[in-house]
């Protein structure tokens, strides 16, 4: 019984609770890296208090889509984010096809994400809201090609039994998952707005991907997608280190605190790329995410055929 | 050619400008643009309730001379026949002089207004360039901008991603800085031209100085010369290591914009040590220096400098060799030479697509017309080699700062001030970090001021944007605008 409380409460005081902090310690290790001391790493959380407390207006244009994305997109990201298992506990939602399901729950927060963006009228949101659904298409191969050939390896279809199904003990296995995870991590770079697809610290509204979406927001609403995209980090980040993390599954312990490590490892490799890569021209994007989906499906290949 | 010609920082009595027919001025101002003049300035001298005295200034770098002609509009005669066909540079003079005088260039291709937005131009009230069609779309940028910078107005057409068209409105930050300076104590004045442009402090006050102390006969000391060319260097230094951080900032470098960041706070510190101010206010004044530096100053400016010297190189090589970096850089905001040569384009960003123009050697002065600066062109045009061409210039700038740090003229740095002449004028030009500054000054019968017109090179390179923008995605704006790093306020005055 208690374990199937611990097993309940844990993702959401996980994702819920150390998601801001995932993102707090890329801004460390960033600003370290570029001889900055940089914001304290618990800087994420007071940001969110602070705009929690915040006054919420909305344009003089906005319909009732404003005031509801923010709220979908985030309740859909948390959604999704259950479905993913916290180091070695089994997650809340898992069931035969949930690797369908996940992908088109954080779909669906981007579309209401960009319906709230082109909501208001203004240029800018516009030409965000633009950018982000062209990317996505691009971005959503990537999924299927690192997730949906494991699965289709493993002959599994939840993300839970996924996941339970890696072994890194024989090296072509091993070959496989590297290469998966480097196409994930183009996933999430892109996923997240993180560089050198989009930079999450500029202030230039005509370069942004992300931020030009979330101009109009103010005060709870932007506190939701603030929280979104700090959560939207931290399930792709696991969606990442699980792939190199098979005893998480079996030994509890040792699992989990390899789990931990790993996710701090990922991020110093986000810090590491922020810093020492510039972004790129954006006309070139759809290049570099076809080259990740590229790989993922030599990769599959070349594992078919080999095993 | 019926002209005045004369060197920079040469005094002239005003009548000695030959004032001609709007005939012949048209016909003499068109010859010197085919002889491959630039246009330094086209303004008013002098406004009566019957008469607007016009004045052309135009530069030839290949001799150094600086001719000047003149003519009279009446306000029943205020209309000439625009140069612009012959050579685009001038169109934007034309439309200041429209602006200002109600002067109307004839055949002119697109007068808009300068400074004053609200304008009703030559009679006739402006619209900005529209284009029209599916899925044309405008996007609108400033006046107020995310950033703590000045205000502009930046209107896109565009296709997706693609810009058409830009067009920059500027003028938000007019001051009336060339009225202001009218009315000025001399005192004031050094002030008021410190604050044309924040970041050109020194560039300016020079111009400033170096044209008072032509009109009053004054000769300064070779250590007072020597100091203000290191100044303007070490201006130029820090500005140039400050763009290429906003360049790596803008292209999400996080490593390049730190380091440059800090060296720049190096330099300017740097400045400090000289008199002072980060950004040498107060240095430059008529007549000399403020602040004759110490040797404790001048070791540690040394230690200072081979400090920046040492690690410019490093990032140098670091950010110039990132891939990433050059991916963002090159082919991105080309300005072909010739559409850089026909807007008269100045400065490094002119250097960059090629074109031979830098005031320090064409057009010396001060202890440039004894100590000679190489002239670097880059050939590619685009954000590259202008971000290069700023990165050669502090290699070669910190050069010649350490060769004079080696033997500095001894002596006094201020000299007694003559009397500025009565009826006189003055072309001053200086190459600032951005480019070439300009200060035409005129006296009256009392040796007052009865004109003092500013020319920053933000007049000429705003222009130059809106070209390095046509057929170039709207998300590289922000970084073609930082190559160029224009002056606001300079612009508007």
């Amino acid at each position: 019984m208690a374990t199937l409380i611990f097993q309940g409460l844990l993702p959401f005081l996980f994702i819920l609770g150390v998601s801001p902090l995932l993102v707090g310690l890329i801004n460390k290790q960033k600003a370290l890296l570029t001889g900055r001391l940089g914001a304290p790493i618990w800087q994420p959380y007071y940001d969110l208090f602070r705009l929690s407390r915040k006054e919420t207006i909305y344009a003089s244009t906005a319909s009732f889509i404003s005031r509801l994305a923010p709220v979908v997109s985030f309740s859909v990201i948390l959604i999704a984010g259950f479905m993913l298992p916290i180091g070695y506990v089994r997650p809340l939602l898992s069931f035969s096809g949930d690797i369908i399901v996940f992908a088109y729950l954080l779909g669906l927060a981007r579309f209401f994400q960009i319906l709230g963006a082109m909501d208001i009228g203004s240029s800018f949101e516009g030409m965000g809201a633009a950018r982000e659904a062209a990317f996505a298409v691009f971005a959503e191969p990537i999924y299927f090609f690192t997730i949906g050939s494991l699965a289709f390896v493993s002959g599994y279809t939840s993300l839970y039994e996924v996941y339970l199904s890696i072994h890194l003990d024989n090296p072509s296995s091993l070959v496989f998952i590297i290469v998966s995870s480097i196409s994930a991590f183009f996933l999430m770079v892109t996923e997240c707005s993180r560089m050198p697809i989009d930079d999450p610290t500029t202030h230039l509204e005509l370069t942004m991907i992300h931020e030009v979406m979330i101009l109009d927001n103010s005060g709870i609403d932007l506190f939701l997608y603030q929280y979104s995209s700090y959560i939207k980090i931290m399930i792709y980040g696991i969606f990442e280190v699980l792939f190199f993390n098979p005893f998480s599954l079996h030994n509890q312990w040792l699992g989990f605190s390899l789990f931990a490590i790993l996710l701090l490892l990922l991020s110093t490799v986000v810090a590491w790329v922020e810093t020492m890569i510039a972004r790129l021209k954006i006309k070139s994007i759809p290049q570099y995410l076809l080259f990740a989906t590229a790989i993922g499906i030599l990769n599959l290949l070349i594992y078919t055929f080999v095993r | 050619m019926t002209s005045l010609s004369v060197q920079n920082q040469q005094p002239f009595p005003i009548d000695d400008i030959p004032i001609l027919s709007v005939k012949e001025f048209e016909n003499s101002v068109r010859e010197e643009l085919l002889a491959q003049a630039r246009m330094i300035g086209l303004f008013g001298l002098e406004t009566t309730e019957s008469a607007t005295t016009v004045v052309a200034v135009l530069g030839h770098s290949s001799t150094s001379a600086i001719h000047l002609l003149g003519t009279t509009f009446t306000p029943a005669n205020n209309r000439y026949r625009s140069f612009a066909d012959v050579d685009p540079q001038t169109h934007y003079f034309e439309c200041e002089l429209a602006e200002n005088h109600q002067i109307i260039p004839e055949g002119h291709p697109w007068l808009r207004p300068v400074r004053k937005q609200t304008i009703i131009l030559a009679n006739q009230p402006y619209s900005m360039y529209k284009m029209e069609g599916e899925e044309i779309h405008e996007v609108a940028v400033g006046p107020i901008h995310a950033g703590v910078i000045e205000p502009g107005h930046f209107r896109f057409q565009c296709h997706g991603e693609l810009v058409y068209h830009l067009e920059i409105i500027l003028g938000y930050q007019h001051r009336g800085i060339e009225k202001l300076l009218l009315n000025a104590s001399p005192s004031q004045q050094s002030i008021i031209c410190e604050s044309i442009t924040g970041d050109t402090v020194i560039g300016h006050s020079m111009a400033y100085a170096l044209a008072v102390e032509a009109l009053s006969n004054t000769s300064v000391s070779l250590r007072t010369q020597v100091f203000r060319s290191l100044a303007e260097e070490l201006e130029r230094i820090a500005m140039h290591l400050a763009g290429l951080g906003g360049i790596a900032n803008d292209v999400g470098y996080a490593i390049g914009s730190a380091s440059y960041g800090r060296l720049r706070t190096l330099a300017i510190n740097s400045t400090a040590l000289l008199c002072g101010s980060r950004f040498g206010r107060g240095f430059i004044v008529p007549g000399g220096l403020q602040f004759d530096p110490t040797d404790e100053a001048i070791e540690a400016l040394k230690v200072n400098l081979h400090v920046v010297q040492h690690d410019v190189l490093v990032i140098n090589e670091v950010m110039f060799g990132s891939t990433s970096v050059l991916g963002r850089l090159d082919h991105t905001g080309t300005v072909e030479k010739e559409w850089a040569q026909s807007i008269g384009m100045v400065g490094p960003a002119a250097r960059a697509s090629g074109l031979d123009v830098d005031t320090r050697s064409q057009f010396p002065y001060g202890a440039y017309k004894y100590i000679h600066l190489p002239l670097i062109t880059l050939s590619s045009c685009d954000v590259f080699a202008r971000a290069r061409m700023r990165s050669l210039e502090i290699d070669e700038s910190l050069r010649f700062i350490f060769d004079q740090l080696e033997n500095l003229p001894s002596g006094s740095v201020q000299s007694e001030m003559n009397a500025i002449r009565a009826n006189s004028g003055v072309v001053s030009l200086i190459e600032g970090w951005r480019g070439e500054i300009a200060h035409c000054a005129f006296t009256d019968s009392k040796g007052i001021w009865k004109r003092y017109r500013i020319k920053d090179p933000s007049f000429h390179n705003w222009y130059g944007l809106s070209l390095a923008l046509r057929s170039e995605a709207i998300s590289d704006f922000p970084l073609c605008n930082k190559s160029f790093d224009l002056s606001y306020s300079g612009h508007d005055l």
